[in-house]
């Protein structure tokens, strides 16, 4: 094997990657505030919750449509716990609802996990978009925990201070939690627990012969899935500065969800490029007079297309080219590298949706 | 009690024990939970049976209206395994449709006074008539375009029929705007009947859609077991390659059904927007409502369509009059505790059967 | 077929480079423009509208957004053409029949006026996203909206950091978002929800003799407010409210609620909301009866739209609102052949709180940058000085601002009647006006009492409001 094309070939997949962060390092210095807030630090957390969904989809084969649920509960429980305009009257440090909050989203997840965890492919699917759903409108009903009007000017930690004047902090944090999210998932991966989740997904009756848990594997998934959305929860709480049932409607569990599959539902990498596509077309359609109001139309139609013609997303496509690369390199079809060793060839042996 | 003999015959002793005690735990708390809201719902309606009657007439017919969407997704997912997420939104187009059309026929009148309704019965049918059918055919297309091509692939197919309910529902509220208006009952349905052995008055059309319910579930029975095509239906839920194999045009079969469930759909989008009304937050809440009833019910079973309908239709109504004062904002907590319930005991709802 | 590996590799390289080149260009462009980087950004220093003191011609950014999306869409026609028609009506031209399209060639004080389109969703999410484009990345001078009750408490939060552009209230109307709020750039040229209702508990104590009432209401912000104006005036005069039923926002099935109130209550106040208002009636009708001697309603029960869906179910019913269509004083019948020849297609809605709100706000920006002469120096502290103190004289009576920059303004006391102009709907008949009704309803409210919810304002005997029979009106 031509180990200087593979190390090519591993250089092609992850250049683009690592401009992209060194980019994204300087960013204060390149874009306005104004982008770099409403365009990239909601990309970045955006990303944190379709990590959570493709860390479920991809290693454990768990497709859910409740990250954004989850994530709401994390990020109402920290609102409420702290001094904001709506809700409860409670008044606690902002770290330690912080900390709360993670515990009451992690809590959630474990308990729905539980209860789907012998529901498998499309059925476990159903259960979490109906639990989602039922969430948002908990939060719509209940008024003192929320309503309709939410929970306004919601205090947050000093560091993150105010994300209209000083975006910078918050864009800092932002990043920092999406690369430990990223770095984390990747270790996991690689982890006994994390190749027991593999397993299951792969095929859970060999791994029940074999004598694992299934079910429990499948609920500590879950909750560590729960953990990564509520990250995304908190820091979506502190870059709105208030929380709504809006904030976590069907629409914007469907918007997750299109961002997965835009980005490549079964590579880690496609939470974060699905999310800059999606906040990028966003901001960007807005202005336009001819599309303005129909947005969702236009999500909805490029999501059908990534559907119909490259079920990798973006990221397969990256892969397609990748490969065509790497062919050209060493002048003919590479023999594909074997063993732990293939990290991308890993995201490559995507299982089939079914 | 002899060794042999209590070897011998397995009894309810032995019977408890061969059961894992985490179940048997399950069971017990679940035993628990019914009875005790079966007690407080006792004692509410010895209390004031006035109400009762009443909120359980609520309750019936809201059954029964779930009950008639439901069973369209339930036929669609039983046969060809494609959870349609659109299904909400056809009941909304169907029901903005009806709308329209109506509103051209009767000039506009009917919609507009409905204490004292100018619909013809006609006015009312031709709208019916017409939506299902329309509705129907997009579901057919949707089929045809999108689906044929991928069957087994079921996320994907969940994904694709997620976008379009996107799109339909992004349409439909760019066409039809956003207030919610009401179909009008024709003149020749009375607005209110008096219940026999009492001085109450019920709403007329709540009735009649519960009894369309009841109708719809009986042809639908019907056709599953009685017409070759449900003989097919069934066949090709227990073995579709099979079933082509023997030379049957399983295609068509696919086709047909599709069509029916999103009939049925719309049908469950007029009778909606007759008796409550027509509005675009309705894709959300009525998939919601066919997600619930079939998971409650099983995937792909009728007779679990008509329980789930049920069991959701009373808990809706009941759990909004008889929580304590102060706490019926958390109505939506009974229903997501109903779910726990029926998941505990039974993952894959009450009739399921493994895929 | 093959060069050599070395030129096929450099030509490779090459390839990427170029790609992510051009990918890290069109992602820099669409980020706007390298600002010098220490995150100062200053959305109103660098436009027009003369930093410099009286730069004439300067031109003005107004950006005006209602809702698009959500429950409300369909009044954004009613919306824009209230906004707009104060500039048509100083030379301005319509786009096209469509208001939303804007205007041409505005003029406010010899300022050219360039109109920003924005819009939201009724979520307070969506709602200061918004305000944030248009304020940040628009860089409009002067913003307009929004539009429902929970978006405008968020907007005004957020017209605090923004001190140098100044927020005009579109219709927006909880009471919190100036009672509460008080942000020192935020004017709000309209009564809130609270306000709306002055006139009913003195109607439904002393004329139609109610003692016992129940009130039913969407469980969210805005009937909050419409049931708290209710029941402050209702109960300060010695009425009782001895229930209220708050159905789940977004349900709509109202049989189990109407079921639960008491068959032998004097009457009720109805504060459901847009969408709810039309299943309520009509449900309520099949399981009690005729609504019109038991009931008196909030807002929705007299905007054209929800009249025209009601019809003669509601014929009789009293409601109260800051508008009065059957007006004929001057001002008004002027007002109205000006929408008329405007935008056709919106004659007759001229009393639609959607229309006079936004109509209201932007002819108050007009007056007052009129006033200054359009000088936005200095975080426009002219404008918002001339907008705190303007008499704004509009068609239905003067409107003045409180400490809070709220309005004062006249209430109309209304019963929907049959049908007297012949178009099928529902006519309404302004049985009184309440003069210059204010924000706290006599004490009743202020910054300090606590905001309108499911149990507040209690329900106490206390000082009735001055436009009462027992508080000295009439």
């Amino acid at each position: 094997m031509n180990r200087s094309a593979l190390t090519m070939e591993r250089l092609f997949w992850w250049g683009p990657g690592i401009l992209f962060a060194l980019i994204l390092l300087v960013a204060p210095l390149l874009f306005t505030d104004f982008y770099l807030s409403q365009v990239i630090t909601k990309a970045l957390w955006l990303g944190i919750a379709a990590a959570s969904l493709i860390f479920l989809a991809a290693y454990v084969g768990m497709v859910s449509l409740g990250q954004v649920a989850l994530y709401g509960i994390a990020g109402f429980t920290m609102a409420n716990l702290v001094e904001a305009d709506g809700g409860s009257p409670i008044a606690w440090n902002p770290w330690l609802a912080t900390g709360v909050g993670i515990l009451a989203a992690v809590g959630a997840g474990l308990f729905i996990g539980a209860i789907a965890s012998r529901s498998y492919g499309i059925y476990f699917l159903m259960i979490t978009l109906a639990v989602g759903v039922l969430t948002f409108y908990f939060f719509a009903q209940v008024t003192q925990l929320s309503g309709f009007g939410g929970v306004n000017n919601v205090t947050r930690p000093g560091i993150v201070s105010n994300p209209v004047t000083d975006p910078q902090n918050l864009f800092y944090i932002a990043l920092g939690v999406s690369a430990v999210v990223f770095l984390f998932v990747r270790y996991l991966a690689r982890t006994p627990f994390g190749l027991a989740l593999q397993g299951v997904r792969d095929d859970p009756s060999r791994m029940r012969a074999l004598g694992y848990n299934v079910p429990l594997l499948r609920m500590l998934a879950f909750g560590l899935g729960a953990l990564i959305a509520s990250f995304a929860g908190i820091i979506s709480v502190w870059w709105n500065t208030r929380i709504s049932p809006g904030s976590i409607d069907l629409s914007r569990t469907i918007d997750v969800l299109v961002i997965a599959v835009i980005g490549g539902l079964y590579r880690l990498e496609g939470a974060w490029v699905g999310a800059f596509v999606f906040a990028a077309l966003d901001n960007w359609t807005r202005g336009l007079d001819i599309v303005g109001q129909r947005f969702n139309t236009v999500i909805g139609a490029i999501f059908l297309a990534i559907v119909l013609l490259s079920p990798g997303g973006l990221m397969g496509i990256w892969q397609t080219i990748v490969d065509f690369f790497g062919r050209q390199l060493s002048g003919g079809p590479p023999a594909r590298p074997t063993g732990a060793a293939g990290e991308a060839q890993h995201a490559t042996d995507s299982p089939q949706p079914s | 009690m002899s060794e042999a003999a209590s070897a011998a015959a397995p009894d309810w002793r032995s019977r408890l024990v061969a059961v894992p005690a985490g179940t048997l735990a399950l069971r017990a708390a679940v035993t628990v939970v019914v009875a005790f809201v079966a007690v407080w719902v006792a004692y509410k309606a010895y209390g004031d049976p006035r109400t009762f009657v009443i909120v359980g007439l609520n309750g019936l017919t809201l059954a029964g209206l779930y009950f008639v969407v439901a069973s369209g997704f339930t036929l669609i997912f039983g046969l060809m395994r494609v959870v349609n997420m659109a299904h909400g939104s056809l009941y909304m187009l169907a029901g903005f449709f009806a709308l329209e059309l109506q509103t051209t026929l009767t000039g506009g009148e009917a919609t507009s006074a409905f204490g004292s309704s100018q619909a013809g019965l006609g006015d009312w049918i031709i709208p019916l008539v017409v939506a299902c059918l329309a509705v129907g055919l997009i579901g057919l297309v949707m089929q045809q375009l999108f689906l044929r091509w991928n069957q087994g692939q079921e996320l994907r197919q969940a994904l694709i029929t997620i976008a379009i309910g996107i799109i339909i529902a992004d349409q439909t509220l760019a066409h039809f705007g956003g207030i919610a208006e009401s179909l009008a009952a024709p003149d020749a349905f009375p607005e209110s009947v008096h219940l026999p052995f009492s001085d109450l008055t019920y709403p007329f059309f709540r009735i009649f859609v519960l009894l369309v319910a009841v109708a719809v579930g009986l042809a639908l029975w019907a056709m599953i077991q009685r017409t070759r095509f449900g003989m097919i239906v069934r066949a090709g839920v227990d073995d579709r390659q099979m079933v082509s194999a023997l030379g049957i045009n399983i295609q068509l079969v696919f086709a047909s059904a599709f069509f029916l469930g999103a009939m049925l759909a719309g049908l469950g989008g007029v009778l909606g927007g007759t008796m409550i009304s027509v509005d675009k937050a309705n894709d959300t809440q009525y998939l919601l409502i066919s997600l619930i009833v079939v998971i409650i019910g099983g995937m792909g079973s009728l007779a679990g369509a008509a329980l789930g309908a049920l069991a959701l239709g009373l808990v809706d109504s009941f759990g909004d009059v008889y929580l304590p004062a102060g706490y019926t904002n958390y109505s939506i907590l009974l229903i997501f505790g109903l779910l726990v319930l029926v998941l505990a005991v039974r993952p894959l709802g009450l009739f399921g059967r493994p895929a | 077929m093959r060069g050599t590996t070395e030129g096929r590799r450099a030509r490779l390289w090459a390839l990427l480079a170029v790609l992510v080149l051009v990918i890290g260009a069109t992602v820099a462009a669409c980020g706007g423009d390298d600002d010098g980087g220490d995150g100062e950004a200053t959305p109103t220093t660098d436009t027009g509208g003369g930093t410099d003191g009286e730069a004439t011609g300067e031109p003005i950014k107004i950006g005006v957004f209602a809702n698009n999306e959500g429950a409300f869409a369909p009044f954004e026609g009613q919306t824009w053409g209230g906004a707009m028609l104060p500039l048509i009506n100083r030379g301005a031209t319509p786009v096209s029949g469509d208001p939303t399209d804007g205007v041409e060639n505005a003029t406010i004080a010899g300022h050219p006026i360039e109109i920003v389109y924005g819009g939201s969703d009724s979520t307070p999410d969506k709602a200061v996203e918004e305000a944030r484009r248009l304020v940040e990345q628009e860089q409009v001078d002067i913003l307009v909206g929004p539009l429902s009750g929970s978006e405008g408490i968020a907007v005004a939060n957020y017209s605090k950091e923004q001190p140098g552009v100044t927020f005009v209230n579109g219709i927006s109307g909880a009471q919190d978002t100036t009672l509460k709020v008080r942000s020192p750039n935020f004017f709000r040229f309209h009564n809130d929800g609270t306000q709306w209702t002055a006139g009913l508990g003195d109607y439904a104590y002393n004329e139609l003799g109610w003692r016992n009432v129940v009130t039913i209401g969407d469980d969210y912000d805005f009937p909050y407010s419409q049931i708290a104006g209710f029941v402050a005036e209702f109960c300060s005069l010695g009425g009782n409210v001895t229930e209220r039923l708050w159905p789940p926002l977004g349900e709509e099935d109202y049989s189990s609620y109407i079921t639960q109130i008491p068959e032998d209550v004097d009457g009720f106040f109805m504060g459901v909301g847009g969408t709810g208002t039309v299943a309520f009636v009509k449900q309520y009708g099949q399981l009690r009866g005729n609504l019109a001697d038991k009931i008196m309603g909030g807002i929705f029960m007299t905007d054209p739209v929800i009249l025209e869906e009601l019809g003669d179910q509601v014929v009789g019913v009293v409601t109260a609102g800051m508008t009065a269509g059957d007006s004929q004083e001057p001002a008004y019948l002027e007002y109205t052949s000006q929408i008329e020849s405007a935008y056709p297609e919106l004659a007759g809605t001229g009393s639609s709180v959607f229309f006079y709100g936004y109509y209201t706000a932007m002819e108050a920006i007009a007056q007052a940058l009129e006033q200054v002469e359009g000088d936005l120096s200095d975080d426009h502290t002219a404008l918002n000085d001339a907008l705190a103190n303007l008499e704004l004289d509009a068609p239905l009576g003067t409107i003045r601002l409180d400490e809070n920059r709220q309005a004062i303004m006249d209430n109309f006391l209304q019963q929907i009647v049959e049908d007297q102009t012949g178009d099928g709907v529902p006519d309404v008949q302004t049985l009184k006006t309440i003069p210059e009704v204010d924000q706290t309803f006599a004490g009743a409210f202020s910054p300090e009492t606590p905001s309108p919810d499911r149990t507040n304002p209690p329900c106490e005997k206390g000082t009735p409001p001055p436009w009462t029979e027992q508080g000295g009106g009439g």
